[in-house]
Protein backbone atom coordinates (compact mmCIF):
# COMPACT_ATOMS: atom_id res chain seq x y z
CA UNK A 1 0.00 0.00 0.00
CA UNK A 2 1.13 3.65 -0.79
CA UNK A 3 0.85 6.08 2.16
CA UNK A 4 1.45 9.81 1.52
CA UNK A 5 3.55 12.10 3.57
CA UNK A 6 0.46 13.47 5.28
CA UNK A 7 -0.96 10.07 6.12
CA UNK A 8 2.88 9.60 7.45
CA UNK A 9 2.63 12.84 9.14
CA UNK A 10 -0.72 12.61 10.64
CA UNK A 11 0.59 8.48 12.44
CA UNK A 12 3.86 10.37 13.44
CA UNK A 13 1.84 12.90 15.18
CA UNK A 14 -0.57 10.31 16.70
CA UNK A 15 -3.88 11.57 14.77
CA UNK A 16 -4.93 8.40 13.22
CA UNK A 17 -7.31 6.05 14.13
CA UNK A 18 -5.89 2.33 15.14
CA UNK A 19 -6.66 0.50 11.91
CA UNK A 20 -4.68 3.03 10.15
CA UNK A 21 -1.79 3.27 12.25
CA UNK A 22 -1.96 -0.63 12.60
CA UNK A 23 -1.50 -0.42 8.57
CA UNK A 24 1.97 1.76 8.59
CA UNK A 25 3.15 -0.29 11.19
CA UNK A 26 2.91 -3.63 9.60
CA UNK A 27 3.92 -2.51 6.30
CA UNK A 28 7.42 -1.08 7.71
CA UNK A 29 8.02 -4.84 8.69
CA UNK A 30 8.68 -5.49 5.68
CA UNK A 31 9.33 -2.15 3.44
CA UNK A 32 12.76 -0.30 4.26
CA UNK A 33 11.98 2.27 2.15
CA UNK A 34 8.42 3.15 3.86
CA UNK A 35 10.37 3.19 7.07
CA UNK A 36 13.37 5.55 5.88
CA UNK A 37 10.02 7.62 4.84
CA UNK A 38 8.84 7.97 8.33
CA UNK A 39 12.02 8.44 10.00
CA UNK A 40 12.64 11.39 8.08
CA UNK A 41 9.50 12.78 8.46
CA UNK A 42 9.57 12.06 12.27
CA UNK A 43 9.51 15.87 13.69
CA UNK A 44 10.60 14.68 17.21
CA UNK A 45 13.43 13.01 16.31
CA UNK A 46 15.56 16.40 15.27
CA UNK A 47 14.26 18.04 18.58
CA UNK A 48 15.30 15.55 20.80
CA UNK A 49 18.75 14.58 18.70
CA UNK A 50 19.77 18.59 19.07
CA UNK A 51 18.76 18.76 23.19
CA UNK A 52 21.17 15.37 23.58
CA UNK A 53 23.60 15.56 21.06
CA UNK A 54 26.15 17.53 23.20
CA UNK A 55 25.10 15.10 26.29
CA UNK A 56 27.84 14.75 27.72
CA UNK A 57 29.20 18.25 26.59
CA UNK A 58 32.97 16.37 26.72
CA UNK A 59 34.49 12.98 25.77
CA UNK A 60 33.99 11.03 28.85
CA UNK A 61 36.72 9.31 30.40
CA UNK A 62 37.79 5.58 30.48
CA UNK A 63 40.49 3.73 31.61
CA UNK A 64 41.94 0.93 29.64
CA UNK A 65 44.77 -1.19 30.37
CA UNK A 66 47.74 -0.59 28.16
CA UNK A 67 48.12 -1.66 24.60
CA UNK A 68 50.47 -4.67 24.44
CA UNK A 69 51.82 -5.38 21.04
CA UNK A 70 51.98 -8.95 19.96
CA UNK A 71 56.44 -10.02 19.84
CA UNK A 72 58.93 -7.58 21.04
CA UNK A 73 59.42 -4.17 20.14
CA UNK A 74 62.40 -3.50 18.72
CA UNK A 75 64.94 -1.07 20.68
CA UNK A 76 64.62 2.63 18.58
CA UNK A 77 61.79 1.31 16.42
CA UNK A 78 59.73 1.44 19.50
CA UNK A 79 58.35 5.39 18.98
CA UNK A 80 57.79 4.31 15.16
CA UNK A 81 56.30 1.26 16.24
CA UNK A 82 54.07 3.55 18.64
CA UNK A 83 52.95 5.87 16.11
CA UNK A 84 51.85 3.14 13.85
CA UNK A 85 49.51 1.97 16.19
CA UNK A 86 48.28 5.38 16.95
CA UNK A 87 47.45 6.23 13.29
CA UNK A 88 46.24 2.66 13.02
CA UNK A 89 44.21 2.79 15.65
CA UNK A 90 43.18 6.60 14.55
CA UNK A 91 42.13 5.21 10.80
CA UNK A 92 40.25 1.98 12.05
CA UNK A 93 38.41 4.62 14.28
CA UNK A 94 37.51 7.45 11.70
CA UNK A 95 36.54 3.88 9.56
CA UNK A 96 34.46 2.43 11.67
CA UNK A 97 32.17 5.49 11.70
CA UNK A 98 32.22 5.66 7.90
CA UNK A 99 31.07 2.56 7.59
CA UNK A 100 28.38 2.35 9.66
CA UNK A 101 25.82 2.77 7.68
CA UNK A 102 23.19 5.74 8.02
CA UNK A 103 21.25 7.43 5.08
CA UNK A 104 22.29 11.17 4.63
CA UNK A 105 25.81 11.18 3.60
CA UNK A 106 28.51 13.20 5.48
CA UNK A 107 30.28 16.20 4.03
CA UNK A 108 33.53 17.02 4.08
CA UNK A 109 33.74 19.23 6.59
CA UNK A 110 32.26 16.29 9.45
CA UNK A 111 34.90 13.92 8.11
CA UNK A 112 37.55 16.51 8.36
CA UNK A 113 35.91 17.07 12.06
CA UNK A 114 35.98 12.96 12.90
CA UNK A 115 39.40 12.90 11.63
CA UNK A 116 40.59 15.93 13.51
CA UNK A 117 38.60 15.17 16.99
CA UNK A 118 41.50 11.96 17.36
CA UNK A 119 44.81 14.29 17.23
CA UNK A 120 46.19 14.99 20.49
CA UNK A 121 48.80 17.01 21.98
CA UNK A 122 51.41 14.38 21.33
CA UNK A 123 50.37 13.95 17.58
CA UNK A 124 51.74 16.70 16.60
CA UNK A 125 54.57 17.71 19.11
CA UNK A 126 56.76 15.56 17.65
CA UNK A 127 56.35 16.79 14.34
CA UNK A 128 59.19 18.08 12.14
CA UNK A 129 58.41 21.38 11.25
CA UNK A 130 62.00 22.71 9.76
CA UNK A 131 61.97 25.15 7.08
CA UNK A 132 62.87 22.37 4.82
CA UNK A 133 59.72 19.94 5.99
CA UNK A 134 57.31 22.64 5.64
CA UNK A 135 58.64 23.27 1.98
CA UNK A 136 58.57 20.49 0.84
CA UNK A 137 54.54 19.54 2.40
CA UNK A 138 53.39 22.91 0.78
CA UNK A 139 54.89 22.69 -2.13
CA UNK A 140 53.32 19.60 -2.21
CA UNK A 141 49.97 20.75 -1.38
CA UNK A 142 49.77 23.26 -3.57
CA UNK A 143 50.58 21.39 -6.45
CA UNK A 144 47.48 19.10 -5.53
CA UNK A 145 45.38 22.10 -4.18
CA UNK A 146 46.02 24.08 -7.48
CA UNK A 147 46.79 27.46 -5.44
CA UNK A 148 48.44 29.12 -2.89
CA UNK A 149 48.30 28.31 0.36
CA UNK A 150 49.93 31.66 1.33
CA UNK A 151 51.89 29.78 4.04
CA UNK A 152 53.49 33.78 4.92
CA UNK A 153 49.92 34.67 6.22
CA UNK A 154 49.68 30.99 7.87
CA UNK A 155 53.08 31.55 9.86
CA UNK A 156 51.93 34.85 10.67
CA UNK A 157 48.84 33.66 12.78
CA UNK A 158 49.22 34.99 16.03
CA UNK A 159 49.59 32.28 19.16
CA UNK A 160 49.60 29.48 16.14
CA UNK A 161 53.04 27.58 15.74
CA UNK A 162 52.67 25.94 12.26
CA UNK A 163 53.39 22.49 12.60
CA UNK A 164 52.87 20.13 9.02
CA UNK A 165 50.34 20.54 6.22
CA UNK A 166 49.17 16.97 4.75
CA UNK A 167 47.58 16.22 1.57
CA UNK A 168 44.08 14.54 1.72
CA UNK A 169 41.94 12.85 0.07
CA UNK A 170 37.45 13.48 0.28
CA UNK A 171 35.34 11.50 -2.79
CA UNK A 172 38.51 11.83 -4.85
CA UNK A 173 38.79 15.74 -4.54
CA UNK A 174 42.50 17.20 -2.86
CA UNK A 175 41.73 18.23 0.70
CA UNK A 176 44.75 19.84 2.31
CA UNK A 177 45.23 19.57 6.31
CA UNK A 178 47.61 22.42 8.06
CA UNK A 179 47.79 21.77 11.31
CA UNK A 180 49.29 24.32 14.03
CA UNK A 181 50.28 23.85 17.68
CA UNK A 182 48.75 26.38 19.73
CA UNK A 183 49.94 28.37 23.03
CA UNK A 184 49.10 25.24 24.99
CA UNK A 185 50.55 23.05 22.35
CA UNK A 186 46.71 22.11 21.59
CA UNK A 187 45.82 20.99 17.69
CA UNK A 188 44.49 23.33 15.87
CA UNK A 189 43.48 22.91 11.94
CA UNK A 190 43.14 24.93 9.13
CA UNK A 191 41.73 22.55 5.85
CA UNK A 192 41.47 23.51 2.53
CA UNK A 193 39.30 21.66 -0.20
CA UNK A 194 39.31 22.31 -4.04
CA UNK A 195 35.22 21.32 -4.88
CA UNK A 196 35.68 22.64 -8.24
CA UNK A 197 34.51 25.45 -10.68
CA UNK A 198 30.80 25.89 -9.99
CA UNK A 199 30.70 25.02 -6.15
CA UNK A 200 28.88 27.11 -4.62
CA UNK A 201 30.16 30.27 -2.62
CA UNK A 202 29.36 29.82 1.28
CA UNK A 203 29.72 32.59 4.08
CA UNK A 204 31.27 31.82 7.31
CA UNK A 205 29.42 29.10 9.37
CA UNK A 206 30.05 28.05 12.67
CA UNK A 207 29.29 24.90 14.23
CA UNK A 208 30.37 22.43 16.97
CA UNK A 209 31.10 19.32 14.99
CA UNK A 210 32.54 16.07 16.68
CA UNK A 211 32.74 18.12 19.87
CA UNK A 212 34.78 20.43 18.26
CA UNK A 213 34.79 24.11 17.19
CA UNK A 214 34.18 24.93 13.63
CA UNK A 215 34.11 27.42 11.20
CA UNK A 216 33.46 26.65 7.33
CA UNK A 217 33.19 28.41 4.68
CA UNK A 218 33.79 28.18 0.69
CA UNK A 219 34.70 30.82 -2.36
CA UNK A 220 35.39 30.28 -5.91
CA UNK A 221 35.72 26.49 -5.83
CA UNK A 222 37.38 25.86 -3.24
CA UNK A 223 35.85 24.90 0.60
CA UNK A 224 38.04 26.16 3.78
CA UNK A 225 37.69 24.90 7.44
CA UNK A 226 38.93 26.02 10.91
CA UNK A 227 39.00 23.31 13.85
CA UNK A 228 39.42 24.34 17.02
CA UNK A 229 40.88 21.93 20.10
CA UNK A 230 37.45 21.72 21.88
CA UNK A 231 34.02 22.72 21.22
CA UNK A 232 34.27 26.10 23.26
CA UNK A 233 37.66 27.66 21.47
CA UNK A 234 36.93 30.74 20.27
CA UNK A 235 38.14 30.96 16.55
CA UNK A 236 37.74 34.73 16.36
CA UNK A 237 40.90 35.92 15.27
CA UNK A 238 41.98 33.48 13.13
CA UNK A 239 38.86 33.58 11.27
CA UNK A 240 38.96 37.16 10.51
CA UNK A 241 42.68 36.44 9.42
CA UNK A 242 41.62 33.68 7.22
CA UNK A 243 38.75 34.58 5.79
CA UNK A 244 40.56 38.21 4.62
CA UNK A 245 43.49 36.10 3.33
CA UNK A 246 41.38 33.78 1.18
CA UNK A 247 38.73 36.02 0.23
CA UNK A 248 39.04 34.77 -3.85
CA UNK B 1 23.09 25.90 14.75
CA UNK B 2 24.35 21.97 14.99
CA UNK B 3 20.23 21.77 15.94
CA UNK B 4 20.43 19.65 12.09
CA UNK B 5 23.01 17.81 12.01
CA UNK B 6 23.50 15.43 10.13
CA UNK B 7 21.68 12.25 12.21
CA UNK B 8 23.32 9.83 9.57
CA UNK B 9 26.66 8.84 8.61
CA UNK B 10 27.77 7.37 5.23
CA UNK B 11 30.91 6.80 3.85
CA UNK B 12 32.92 6.74 0.97
CA UNK B 13 33.92 3.70 1.99
CA UNK B 14 36.96 2.68 -0.70
CA UNK B 15 38.81 5.14 -0.11
CA UNK B 16 39.37 4.72 3.81
CA UNK B 17 39.63 0.67 3.11
CA UNK B 18 42.46 1.63 0.96
CA UNK B 19 44.07 3.85 3.78
CA UNK B 20 43.40 1.16 6.29
CA UNK B 21 45.60 -0.88 4.42
CA UNK B 22 48.00 1.18 2.93
CA UNK B 23 48.74 3.02 6.62
CA UNK B 24 47.43 0.59 9.22
CA UNK B 25 48.77 -2.74 7.92
CA UNK B 26 46.91 -5.52 9.75
CA UNK B 27 44.74 -4.18 12.32
CA UNK B 28 43.92 -6.42 15.10
CA UNK B 29 40.71 -7.13 16.56
CA UNK B 30 42.14 -5.02 19.96
CA UNK B 31 43.29 -2.41 17.97
CA UNK B 32 39.49 -2.09 15.92
CA UNK B 33 37.85 -2.21 19.35
CA UNK B 34 39.99 0.55 21.05
CA UNK B 35 39.45 2.63 17.86
CA UNK B 36 35.64 1.83 18.35
CA UNK B 37 35.73 2.76 22.28
CA UNK B 38 37.47 6.15 21.63
CA UNK B 39 35.18 6.66 18.66
CA UNK B 40 32.36 5.91 20.69
CA UNK B 41 32.35 6.76 24.12
CA UNK B 42 29.95 9.60 24.18
CA UNK B 43 26.67 7.63 22.31
CA UNK B 44 27.81 4.39 24.75
CA UNK B 45 27.99 7.02 27.79
CA UNK B 46 24.44 8.64 26.89
CA UNK B 47 23.02 5.32 26.33
CA UNK B 48 24.35 4.45 29.74
CA UNK B 49 22.23 7.65 30.85
CA UNK B 50 19.28 6.80 29.15
CA UNK B 51 18.98 3.19 30.38
CA UNK B 52 19.94 4.15 34.35
CA UNK B 53 18.46 7.75 34.59
CA UNK B 54 21.84 8.65 36.48
CA UNK B 55 25.14 10.25 35.20
CA UNK B 56 27.38 8.34 37.67
CA UNK B 57 25.93 5.47 37.02
CA UNK B 58 26.47 6.09 33.12
CA UNK B 59 30.50 6.66 34.21
CA UNK B 60 30.05 2.90 36.03
CA UNK B 61 28.12 1.39 32.85
CA UNK B 62 30.96 3.23 29.85
CA UNK B 63 34.03 1.95 32.09
CA UNK B 64 32.57 -1.42 32.33
CA UNK B 65 31.40 -1.84 28.85
CA UNK B 66 35.20 -0.47 27.71
CA UNK B 67 36.59 -3.34 29.56
CA UNK B 68 34.32 -6.25 28.55
CA UNK B 69 34.59 -4.71 24.96
CA UNK B 70 38.20 -4.81 25.41
CA UNK B 71 38.16 -8.27 27.04
CA UNK B 72 36.29 -10.01 24.47
CA UNK B 73 38.18 -8.52 20.96
CA UNK B 74 38.65 -12.05 20.10
CA UNK B 75 34.82 -12.41 19.11
CA UNK B 76 34.86 -9.66 16.80
CA UNK B 77 35.12 -10.92 13.16
CA UNK B 78 33.99 -7.95 11.10
CA UNK B 79 34.96 -4.39 12.30
CA UNK B 80 31.97 -2.92 11.07
CA UNK B 81 28.96 -1.99 13.61
CA UNK B 82 30.87 -2.17 17.00
CA UNK B 83 29.03 0.85 17.86
CA UNK B 84 26.19 -1.04 17.88
CA UNK B 85 28.22 -4.54 19.50
CA UNK B 86 29.31 -1.90 21.96
CA UNK B 87 25.66 -0.24 23.06
CA UNK B 88 24.18 -4.51 23.50
CA UNK B 89 27.55 -4.86 25.52
CA UNK B 90 26.12 -1.51 27.73
CA UNK B 91 22.63 -2.81 27.70
CA UNK B 92 23.36 -6.76 29.04
CA UNK B 93 25.59 -5.23 31.62
CA UNK B 94 22.79 -2.65 32.71
CA UNK B 95 20.58 -5.98 32.66
CA UNK B 96 22.19 -8.18 34.47
CA UNK B 97 24.60 -6.19 36.87
CA UNK B 98 23.63 -3.07 37.60
CA UNK B 99 19.92 -2.63 37.24
CA UNK B 100 18.82 -3.81 40.55
CA UNK B 101 21.23 -1.77 42.78
CA UNK B 102 20.38 1.34 40.63
CA UNK B 103 16.65 1.23 39.81
CA UNK B 104 15.67 3.16 43.41
CA UNK B 105 18.75 5.80 42.84
CA UNK B 106 17.72 6.41 38.85
CA UNK B 107 13.77 6.77 39.91
CA UNK B 108 15.00 9.61 42.42
CA UNK B 109 17.53 11.28 39.98
CA UNK B 110 15.53 11.67 36.51
CA UNK B 111 13.06 13.35 37.63
CA UNK B 112 15.18 16.00 37.98
CA UNK B 113 17.41 16.93 35.09
CA UNK B 114 21.24 17.69 35.73
CA UNK B 115 21.48 21.09 34.39
CA UNK B 116 25.10 20.62 33.81
CA UNK B 117 24.19 17.89 31.22
CA UNK B 118 22.38 20.31 28.58
CA UNK B 119 24.01 21.89 26.09
CA UNK B 120 23.93 25.52 26.59
CA UNK B 121 21.72 27.03 24.10
CA UNK B 122 21.53 31.28 22.70
CA UNK B 123 19.19 32.02 24.88
CA UNK B 124 17.26 31.38 28.30
CA UNK B 125 13.96 30.15 26.37
CA UNK B 126 15.82 27.99 24.10
CA UNK B 127 17.37 26.23 27.87
CA UNK B 128 14.18 26.17 29.26
CA UNK B 129 12.86 24.25 26.42
CA UNK B 130 15.56 22.33 26.49
CA UNK B 131 14.95 21.28 29.97
CA UNK B 132 12.09 20.33 29.47
CA UNK B 133 12.88 17.83 26.61
CA UNK B 134 15.54 16.56 28.33
CA UNK B 135 13.00 15.57 31.71
CA UNK B 136 10.65 14.46 29.78
CA UNK B 137 12.83 12.10 28.09
CA UNK B 138 14.33 10.99 30.93
CA UNK B 139 10.99 10.46 32.58
CA UNK B 140 10.04 8.04 29.90
CA UNK B 141 9.56 4.35 30.89
CA UNK B 142 12.65 2.42 30.52
CA UNK B 143 11.91 0.57 27.28
CA UNK B 144 10.40 3.83 25.67
CA UNK B 145 13.41 5.59 26.79
CA UNK B 146 15.88 3.39 25.51
CA UNK B 147 14.50 3.72 22.10
CA UNK B 148 14.10 7.45 21.87
CA UNK B 149 17.35 7.70 22.77
CA UNK B 150 18.61 4.94 19.91
CA UNK B 151 16.31 6.15 16.74
CA UNK B 152 15.98 9.64 17.79
CA UNK B 153 19.69 10.36 19.12
CA UNK B 154 21.75 8.04 17.90
CA UNK B 155 19.98 7.17 14.48
CA UNK B 156 19.91 3.86 14.32
CA UNK B 157 16.81 2.31 12.07
CA UNK B 158 13.67 0.59 13.74
CA UNK B 159 15.32 -2.31 12.13
CA UNK B 160 18.28 -1.81 13.90
CA UNK B 161 16.99 -0.79 16.63
CA UNK B 162 14.89 -3.77 17.02
CA UNK B 163 17.48 -6.13 16.60
CA UNK B 164 19.67 -4.26 19.45
CA UNK B 165 16.86 -4.01 21.92
CA UNK B 166 15.96 -7.58 20.61
CA UNK B 167 12.05 -6.87 20.17
CA UNK B 168 10.00 -6.99 17.04
CA UNK B 169 9.50 -3.88 15.02
CA UNK B 170 6.23 -3.25 15.77
CA UNK B 171 7.00 -3.24 19.48
CA UNK B 172 10.04 -0.40 18.67
CA UNK B 173 7.28 1.34 16.71
CA UNK B 174 4.39 1.10 19.52
CA UNK B 175 7.38 2.72 21.92
CA UNK B 176 7.79 5.40 19.70
CA UNK B 177 4.08 6.04 19.61
CA UNK B 178 3.66 6.51 23.25
CA UNK B 179 6.96 8.39 23.81
CA UNK B 180 5.67 11.17 20.79
CA UNK B 181 2.10 11.12 22.83
CA UNK B 182 4.23 12.38 25.75
CA UNK B 183 6.45 14.82 24.00
CA UNK B 184 3.79 16.25 22.12
CA UNK B 185 2.86 18.09 25.23
CA UNK B 186 6.41 19.59 25.77
CA UNK B 187 6.84 20.79 22.29
CA UNK B 188 2.79 22.15 22.12
CA UNK B 189 3.15 24.17 25.47
CA UNK B 190 6.95 25.60 23.33
CA UNK B 191 5.05 26.06 19.80
CA UNK B 192 2.01 27.89 21.78
CA UNK B 193 4.76 30.15 23.30
CA UNK B 194 6.58 30.89 20.19
CA UNK B 195 3.03 31.96 18.36
CA UNK B 196 2.31 33.88 21.65
CA UNK B 197 5.74 36.11 21.49
CA UNK B 198 5.30 36.57 17.70
CA UNK B 199 2.15 38.00 17.97
CA UNK B 200 3.48 40.60 20.88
Amino acid sequence: MKFSDETLKAYLEGNLDGDEANAIEEAVETDPDLEQRLMALDPFAPVVQAVFEHVPAKAPHVDLPEYRTAGAVQHGAGLWRLLAVAASVAIIAVSATFWATRPAPMGWAEQAAIYQSLYAPDTIAGLDNSPQALETQFALAEEQLGRSLKREALEALPGMELKRAQVLSFKGKPLVQVVFADEQGQPFAFCVIRQGEGAPNKGVKQAVLSGLATATWAQDGYGYMLIGSEAQTDLGGQLDLLTTTFAG
Amino acid sequence: MSVLTPRARSVNGKHTQVAIYSMGGEISSEQAVRGAIQMHSKRVWRFGLALSGASDVADDLLQSTCLRALERHHQVTTYDRLDSWLMTICRSIWLNEVRARSVRKAQALSVTPEAELIASGPDAETNIFAAEVFTQVMQLPEAQRETVMLVFVEGYSYRETAALLEVPIGTIMSRLSNARQKLKNVMQHDAADAVRRSGK
